[in-house]
């Protein structure tokens, strides 16, 4: 059953959060230093014969292709074979599907599946608000993240009942598990009336239904499966992906109550790994909003189109809830540095099937965690990875 | 009274806004202040005040728009000051790619200029159906007294060999090189006049009274004058034996029109057989012509609509949007530069709202240059279709956060047209009218005025109640 040609080996992130101190570089350095620590029989630099690095913005002012030739060197490693994946927002977890695939071709022994970014070397106006002028001059103006996720929010509500209350509990529920994760950007509290008092951002979303601005880092270690014991007491396998593109506009969509990208990778993944949504055990997904969690959990199976909200506002989707859903905090607390948020998420995953995740560990009845971005222009991308402990 | 030229139809259209002269006069330490004008929105100007004015008398006249011979265009303000300015506007009405008219412009006299210049055309048997456009969006240079009276909107009529119900039976124009309102080069906004006394015992009495004089041998019924400061219309009417022009409640609403303002004060005295008197001046010229109209005019019953109403905004508000008051900082500049390929790649199915309808499906895909394969059937056949100008929003949003130059709130809207087609496309207004299934119109509005260049496309209106029933009737 599964794949299970590739097991993580390690995995590790650095705190999230405004980092203005840290370079680029010093990021990178500080997420593969603790993704090597985290190897329970070790593993020396030299073993690592690739490197995968997800970068979804320009690192510097307007040079776009920074990452691939910059991560060995920063992290001691120049020389090694280095490629950089950009995939709107699932970069990081297609890096790791991608780092799979070459362990599991035989080019490569040990690959390091590395995420970093940096959203707040620019101004807020400068950096994330700058794509409403990015773009087609008419069908993307005043486009700005927000605005490809209000729309589904607004038909959702109005075709099953939703309410700003449903999508508060996302919130209030991530800032929970984010309270108990020493990673997280936030480590507060928040309550419903803290969600809907918010200002508004982009109706019906207000401030506290989106994820904050956050630089940060985090790696993972793969290995050959077969080759899982030399480096770890405790080996994760990759029990399968799946990615899926949809149209790239939102007038392209046909509905506006779930996001057809994730539908279809997360199809492919089930599949890939021989298990049926009820067998997941926990799951961290794409909660860039409030709104996108609860399209999330449906479109991935976890519950009927529809019922998502009321799953959330009734606790079926927290730590100790029929599936808990972003552990970690999710993006809305822990944070969302585009590049580092799916190696950060596998890490999350990763640490609650060996059962390392302190407070916040959730049961884990049958061996398996789901990761899921969904990203890009028109949510048109998505990638879903499974890792288990069954092989 | 016959002539070779009729009026088929006529349309009118005025910015959303309004500014109090009160508080005109208040901004500059001046008690006083009498009337309002109309002032564009942020995503308004003098091109899109044309287009809605030329689409409302096209709409009028009943006939398709791509029969139009060509555009004659009068603006004291074109909005490329060098550039497609007539080209931009002919595309965006889905004229066709062989129409010929003109642009006027340079003084108010060019309302006046573009209507001579389609009357000649079609006297001249080079043109059968003349569309002309007058508008302006007036720019008064803050501080002149000017800026108690500068407004905008746009007056347009459907002008053919035969039919219609109104003729041009007489015109006369006269000239004398003077100064009065200036612009130089220099100049951002217009210059107050130097002597308003000389102005008016010299210059605008004697000429608008020596035109008006020739014009109203014929039995005129009603007048449109013009009125630079608020008393010389009521003036040169009462010299010519009038009572109150009917362009002065044009003038109460929106103030000075500048080259709109002479036909603009007229076309609401079209809905039943009369005679009309126009006399338009400016630019050291001023040119009179009669509109006689046997019966009521297509679309003149309804021009008033267009002035009527309004929204109070403050003189702050009128300097931002006129762009007189801009934030320190630079704005967040456009990915995509306006001289660059995709504006050219791009122009016709941006101005002109084309899709592409798959021969297999039917589908409308838009716009047509991002996609070479159906994105229903994958099929790579399509025929080009200009897209349903009207429909219902599926879902929205209304975004609160956006750096310069984006004004919030701003709502955007999935649309899905009459035809069939479904487009995403920003809505006028602050959102508080968006509801899912609410009943839109797509007008042309100013998306961006990008590194000095005015950049266009369409929006999303919602129809009120009232309107939505009277169109059905």
């Amino acid at each position: 059953m599964g794949w299970n040609r590739v097991a993580v080996a390690g995995a590790g992130l650095i705190k999230f959060g405004e980092l203005f101190e840290q370079s680029y570089e010093q990021m990178a350095a500080g997420a593969f230093q603790a993704a090597v620590a985290n190897v329970d029989r070790g593993v020396e630099p030299e073993q690592i014969d690739g490197v995968f690095v997800a970068t979804q913005r320009g690192t510097l002012w307007g040079q776009e292709g920074i990452g691939g030739n910059t991560v060995p060197s920063a992290i001691g490693l120049a020389g090694v074979p280095c490629t950089r994946i950009e995939n709107a927002c699932p970069s990081g977890s297609d890096a790791f599907r991608v780092g799979a695939m070459a362990v599991a071709s035989g080019v490569h022994d040990v690959v390091l599946v590395i995420g970093v970014e940096k959203m707040r070397d620019k101004s807020t106006d400068e950096g994330l608000l700058s794509r409403a002028a990015a773009g087609h001059p008419i069908l993307t103006r005043g486009e700005t993240a927000p605005v490809l996720f209000a729309p589904f929010a607004t038909r959702h509500m109005n075709d099953f009942g939703t309410t700003r209350e449903m999508l508060a509990s996302v919130a209030v529920k991530n800032h929970f598990n984010g309270a108990r994760d020493p990673y997280a950007h936030f480590q507060n509290e928040i309550t419903v009336e803290n969600v809907l008092d918010s200002p508004p951002v982009c109706h019906p979303l207000h401030l506290l239904d989106c994820c904050p601005q956050t630089d940060g880092a985090a790696a993972t270690i793969l290995v050959n499966a077969d080759r899982a014991t030399e480096f770890t007491d405790k080996p994760v396998y990759v029990a399968g992906f799946g990615v899926a593109t949809d149209h790239p506009y939102l007038h392209e969509k046909q509905s506006f109550t779930g996001l057809k990208a994730t539908a279809i990778a997360s199809e492919r993944a089930y599949r890939m790994a021989g298990v049926d949504p009820s067998q997941i055990d926990s799951a961290e997904v794409h909660d860039c909003f409030t709104i996108t969690e609860i399209l999330d959990v449906e479109d991935l199976g976890f519950f009927d189109k529809g019922k998502g909200g009321i799953a959330s506002l009734e606790g079926e989707t927290s730590l100790t809830g029929r599936i808990p859903i972003n552990t970690s905090g999710g993006l809305l607390a822990k944070g969302h540095p585009i590049g580092a948020t799916g190696v950060a998420q596998l890490t999350e995953c990763w640490w609650q099937l060996r059962g390392e995740a302190g407070e916040r560990q959730v049961e884990m009845r049958n061996g398996y965690a789901l990761q899921h971005n969904v990203g890009g222009r028109g949510s048109g991308v998505s990638v879903v990875n499974i890792l288990t402990t069954n092989r | 009274m016959t002539s070779p030229v009729r009026v088929l139809a006529v349309g009118a259209a005025a910015p959303a806004r309004r500014l109090s002269a009160t508080d005109v006069a208040a901004a500059w330490g001046r008690g006083g202040g009498r009337g309002q004008v109309g002032v564009c929105a942020p995503d308004e100007d003098v091109l899109t005040l044309a287009a809605e004015a030329a689409s409302r008398a096209m709409a009028a006249s009943g006939l398709e728009n791509d029969i139009v011979d060509g555009l004659w265009w009068g603006t004291t303000r074109p909005p490329f000051a060098e550039g497609p300015s007539h080209a931009v506007l002919a595309s965006a009405l889905g004229l066709s790619a062989h129409s010929g008219g003109a642009l006027f412009s340079g003084s108010p006299h060019a309302g006046m200029d573009a209507l001579l210049g389609a009357y000649d055309a079609i006297a001249a048997g080079s043109a059968q159906v003349a569309l002309v456009v007058a508008a302006d969006a007036l720019v008064p240079g803050p501080g002149t007294t000017f800026e108690e009276r500068a407004g905008g909107g746009a007056a347009a009529a459907v002008l053919v060999s035969e039919g219609g119900h109104a003729s041009l039976p007489a015109r006369v124009t006269r000239t004398h090189p003077f100064l009065d309102r200036y612009r130089s080069e220099a100049d951002a906004g217009t210059r107050d006049l130097y002597d308003a006394r000389l102005f008016r015992e010299e210059i605008f009495l004697p000429i608008v009274q020596e035109v008006g004089e020739q014009l109203a041998a014929l039995e005129i019924d009603e007048w449109s004058l013009p009125d630079p400061d608020g008393r010389l219309g009521a003036t040169a009417a009462r010299k010519l034996g009038g009572g109150a022009p009917a362009s002065a409640n044009v003038y109460a609403a929106i103030g000075d029109t500048g080259a709109a303002a002479p036909l603009l004060g007229a076309l609401g005295s079209l809905d039943a057989a009369r005679t009309v008197a126009v006399v338009g001046f400016g630019g050291g010229r001023a040119t009179g012509i009669v509109i006689n109209a046997d019966g009521p005019v297509r679309g003149a019953a309804t021009v008033g609509d267009a002035w009527a109403g309004g929204q109070s905004i403050s003189y702050a508000e009128a300097l931002r949007a006129r762009g007189q008051l801009e934030a320190t900082g630079v704005p967040i500049p456009m990915g995509v530069p306006p001289e660059s390929a995709l504006f050219v790649r791009g122009a016709e199915e941006m101005l002109g709202l084309l899709g592409a309808r798959c021969v297999d499906c039917g589908t409308i895909n838009t716009p047509p240059t991002i996609h070479p394969y159906c994105i229903s059937c994958g099929s790579t056949k399509f025929v080009l279709v200009s897209l349903a100008r009207r429909g219902v929003v599926h879902t929205f949003v209304v975004n609160h956060t956006m750096p310069p130059p984006f004004e919030a709130p701003l709502p955007l809207a999935v649309i899905d047209l009459a035809d069939g087609a479904r487009v995403m496309l920003q809505v006028i207004g602050d959102g508080s009218d968006m509801r899912i299934g609410v009943e839109v119109e797509l007008v042309l509005r100013r998306y961006a005025f990008e590194r000095g260049v005015p950049v266009y496309g369409f929006k999303a209106r919602t129809i009120a109640d009232a309107t939505a029933k009277s169109s059905e009737e």
